[in-house]
């Protein structure tokens, strides 16, 4: 089997020395892929995808177990300019866009690392995926619409010519219809631009129709993962992600019980 | 007409010095209170620049130049960089700490004498007449000169150059911008070399047209009062401000008391703090950033 | 600056009474003890000069108390403590010069004018935080001094005011032993009251204002008036640590409070360790004997005449390296490091990690 695009082996994470996010989290991504990071609120994924694109050392969150390979090569605690400049970018959950810069002066801070293969600009590829940005160039990006803004972050992700997009929260602020052409955007920029994508979605059933593979994520820990398909075809998926009640009710802590003697035995 | 050219030179002083100020403020948050002594640092390398390029005065004003923007970058990247996430406070006490240092160093090396550069590079300080019988010096004019050109270079370059648009973006949101990829170290070494290389050139003119001694401190702290009235985080600002301090400075030394003179800006300063504290051009928001 | 670390003295308090003592245990009250014996018989068994030195040090203890009370405690920055100090001094001067004065009007007249100037320096706190805080005592700092320059020139006191030794029931303080004790005592009071303010109630605020202003007002704390009161308090202190300089030096001049000695202040609190009324203690010792350190370092130097004249120099350049060094790499200042040894000894042959740190 060959080296994974990125691999994270039992990752740790603690806030300010104190509290731990994530703990014994491991997830692959492989070349090409496109994965998917469910959960509920609070369950560490926002800190999961931190962690792989570098917290800044205000933050005051430190990895302090467990590895992060991407391309082979660690990542713990780098800064996150120089994870950028490996090839990963990241498109944050909150503070996403300069609301100060206009849209063509927050894709033009962006450090030029490379084109695309066929010699486009990176400039030229993001107006193609979101022409919409293409109208709005000379507008401050503080006066966008949530979903312009979060347009413009992935925009600016892809500024970055990354080899894997980090993606938090991928739907905020999209009206249903614009999830949908954008979910499409995605899977075109990877089929096109050789993009591997990770993901961080809260809507399991927009996540799983694009992933090829999912990793669920419960108390920083990843009770559940699988490939897309199956996910989407899981008992537990369907019931509490999917909102299709089940045949017989459980209560919540029977179903952490059944969780944890699976994940331990298999 | 002198008291409007008086004037004049004055804000230009200030708005040279004040740039500094605002440069690093905006990028990094930070308020460099060594910011005088640099400039003042910057001043004496010219004394030593003029003695050992005595053959060619221009060169030894440009290296001395040059050099006070290294020196600046040197300061971040040896000093300032290790009070990063740190409190704010802890920063501009570090900077405090550090004009001590520059200023115990400068006498240390060049004595508490008082030095002439222009005197040294054998240049004069003719003066012109200019139309209403007002007179200035020839390198009070360059002041303004040099004022005019730094704040349009500045101007532009935030606003079109690639690396003014990562000063900007870094100023705004430190961790976005490293997410982009931009190297903050870098940018804020800039921030703090662009600064000193404006304060000393104003250090440069004022001691080749007045001489140098370390009183010259005194104007940088002075032309702080500049920034804060135009608004920390503004340029625009910066220019205004130190019009308004120097239109007051020169105002009340003409007609009401000479003594006065040090405490105007501070003067202003506290009425600008207690009407609109955020300063004229400023964002109401820094007031809770810090 | 960051927090300090706990302490793992293993003694734990077991009743209420307990909790009020100001002396908590056998060790602490034998070394307080034997500390003050060694206070008290100090002057008799060393020279004037260093009689002199400790007095100073008393001196600059009671300002960097009302300091550290202020941006230690309260966490409200301020750059015009020179400006406070010279208030007090000019008052003191000003009142002796022009009434004549005696020692017992002066003095709270000074910590009245002092409490005044709080008001003043503490209004912009209610609107300004942090830096803006700090750059509006700085420029306030710069308007007092420009007053009491203007009075020296405007009476013609061009090299300053002569103040006479304080008469008290007929006794002149004059000897250095006798100012010895006074300023000692004076010192000693302030801790006691410094203590004892952050025990109480205003203590207890000061610290929620500035651990998070939003919540300690959340909880109801009345954020303006602790604010001014921590000012006002400060203020009075350092006023009248002002005064009692002026009495001490028998000469006010405004030449003598410059903004490096804001800065020295500063430097204390820093030096010694923020939000410790030990630190400020530290700070002040520290600060006070440094420039007679260096001086007598480069007086052991070869060819020390020759460098005679760049004594002051040298002086401004290791004291900013000082402090740099303490901002960066010893931001708890010298009480950290006390307690870092004192915690290292009583968990011999264990050690002390914080969580999420590899020891
Ligand atoms: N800066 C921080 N300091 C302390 N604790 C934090 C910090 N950020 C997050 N946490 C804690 O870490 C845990 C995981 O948070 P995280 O943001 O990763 O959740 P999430 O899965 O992204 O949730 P959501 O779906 O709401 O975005 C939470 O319990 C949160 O309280
Ligand atoms: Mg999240």
């Amino acid at each position: 089997m060959t080296v994974p695009l990125l691999a994270v082996d039992k990752l740790e994470v603690v806030y300010q020395r104190a509290i731990t996010a994530i703990q014994g989290v491991s997830l692959k991504v492989s070349e090409g892929q496109i994965v998917a990071i469910l959960g509920t609120n609070g369950a560490g994924k926002t800190t999961t995808l931190r962690a792989i694109s570098g917290f800044l050392g205000l933050d005051d969150a430190r990895v302090t177990e467990g590895t992060i390979l991407f391309r082979g090569a660690h990542l713990e605690n780098r800064p996150p300019h120089e994870i950028t400049w490996r090839g990963l970018a990241i498109v944050p959950e909150r503070d996403k866009v300069f609301p100060n810069l206009s849209v063509a002066e927050n894709l033009a801070v962006v450090p030029r690392r490379r084109g695309t293969a066929d010699g486009r600009s990176m400039e030229e590829v993001v107006y193609h995926f979101f022409p919409r940005l293409a109208e709005l160039k000379r507008r401050e990006a503080g006066l966008l619409s949530g979903g312009e803004r979060q347009m413009l972050a992935i925009a600016s992700g892809l500024m970055c010519a990354p080899d894997l997009l980090l993606i938090d929260e991928l739907s905020l602020g999209l009206a249903p219809v614009a999830v949908g052409k954008l979910t499409e955007s995605l899977v075109q920029i990877r089929d096109e631009l050789g993009i591997s994508i990770l993901l961080v979605e809260q809507s399991a059933s927009v996540a799983l129709r694009i992933a090829d593979y999912g990793y669920v994520l419960e108390n920083g820990r990843v009770v559940l993962d699988g490939d897309a398909q199956r996910l989407l075809g899981h008992a537990d998926i369907q019931e509490f992600y999917l909102g299709h009640a089940g045949g017989s009710r459980r209560s919540y802590r029977d179903v952490k019980q059944y969780r944890r003697s699976r994940r331990w035995y298999g | 007409m002198q008291l409007a050219v008086n004037i004049l030179v004055l804000a230009a002083i200030y708005a040279l010095i004040a740039c500094g100020y605002v440069l690093i403020y905006r990028v990094s948050r930070v308020l460099n209170l060594a910011h005088g002594e640099l400039m003042m640092l910057g001043a004496y390398m010219l004394v030593a620049t003029a003695s050992a390029f005595s053959m060619s005065p221009v060169m030894a004003v440009v290296i001395a130049a040059l050099m006070s923007l290294a020196v600046g970058g040197m300061v971040y990247l040896f000093l300032m960089r290790r009070m990063t996430g740190e409190m704010v406070l802890a920063a501009v006490l570090t900077t405090v700490a550090l004009g001590i240092l520059i200023r115990g160093a400068v006498i240390l090396i060049w004595s508490a004498q008082q030095y002439h550069p222009r005197a040294m590079l054998g240049w004069g300080n003719p003066v012109i007449t200019l139309p209403g019988d007002a007179r200035i010096s020839l390198y009070a004019a360059l002041l303004i000169m040099a004022t005019v050109v730094v704040y349009g270079g500045l101007f532009l370059f935030l606003r079109f150059g690639r690396w003014g648009m990562r000063m900007r973006a870094a100023g705004q949101d430190p961790l976005l911008a490293a997410q982009r990829g931009i190297n903050l170290h870098a940018v804020f070494a800039l921030a703090w070399g662009l600064s000193t290389f404006t304060g000393a050139l104003a250090g440069i003119l004022i001691a080749l047209d007045s001489g140098l001694d370390s009183t010259m401190v005194m104007i940088g702290l002075k032309a702080f009062p500049a920034a804060l009235v135009g608004g920390l985080d503004s340029l625009a600002g910066a220019l205004l401000g130190a019009l308004i301090i120097a239109a007051a400075e020169v105002g009340v030394i003409r007609f009401i008391d000479p003594l006065l003179a040090d405490v105007v800006p501070f003067i202003v300063l506290i009425a600008m703090l207690v009407i609109r504290p955020w300063g004229l051009f400023g964002t109401r928001e820094e007031l809770d950033r810090v | 600056m960051s927090k300090p670390l706990p302490s793992a003295s293993g003694h734990f308090r077991r009743s209420y009474a307990d909790e009020f003592r100001l002396i908590e245990t056998r060790l602490a009250k034998t070394s307080a003890a034997a500390f003050a014996l060694v206070l008290l018989v100090f002057p008799f068994a060393v020279s004037p000069f260093y009689v002199d030195l400790a007095t100073q040090v008393f001196l600059a203890a009671i300002g960097a108390l009302a300091l550290m009370l202020l941006t230690g405690i309260a966490g409200q920055i301020s750059l015009g403590h020179a400006g406070l100090l010279a208030a007090g001094a000019f008052t003191t001067g000003i009142l002796y010069k022009e009434f004549g004065a005696p020692f017992w009007v002066t003095l709270p007249s000074a910590a009245l004018a002092g409490a005044l100037l709080g008001v003043v320096f503490g209004l912009p706190s209610l609107r300004l935080r942090g830096l803006y805080l700090a750059v509006s005592t700085l420029a306030l700092h710069f308007l007092v001094v420009y007053l009491g320059g203007e009075y020296e020139t405007r009476r013609g006191f061009s090299t300053g005011i002569l103040v006479d030794p304080p008469v008290v029931f007929g006794y002149e303080i004059y000897a250095p032993r006798v100012w010895y004790f006074v300023l000692l005592a004076a010192a000693a009071l302030t801790l006691l009251i410094c203590i004892n303010l952050m025990r109480s109630r205003s203590g207890r605020a000061w610290r929620a204002i500035h651990s998070n202003e939003t919540v300690a007002e959340a909880l109801g704390i009345g954020i303006a008036r602790y604010k001014l009161l921590a000012f006002v308090i400060t203020s009075a202190i350092t006023a009248m640590a002002g005064a009692l300089f002026a009495y001490y030096r028998g000469f006010v001049s405004i030449e003598a409070f410059s903004l490096y000695l804001t800065i020295q202040y500063v430097a204390m609190i820093i030096i010694g360790g923020m939000g410790s009324l030990l630190g400020a203690l530290l700070g002040a010792l520290f600060v006070t004997l440094f420039p007679y350190v260096i001086e007598g370092a480069m007086a052991a130097l070869p060819g020390a005449d020759r460098l005679a004249g760049s004594v002051f120099a040298v002086n401004y350049a290791a004291f900013g390296i000082v402090m740099i060094l303490f901002l960066v790499f010893e931001p708890q200042g010298l009480v950290g490091i006390w307690r870092r040894v004192r915690n290292y000894f009583l968990l011999w042959p264990f050690r002390q990690t914080a969580l999420g740190e590899r020891p």
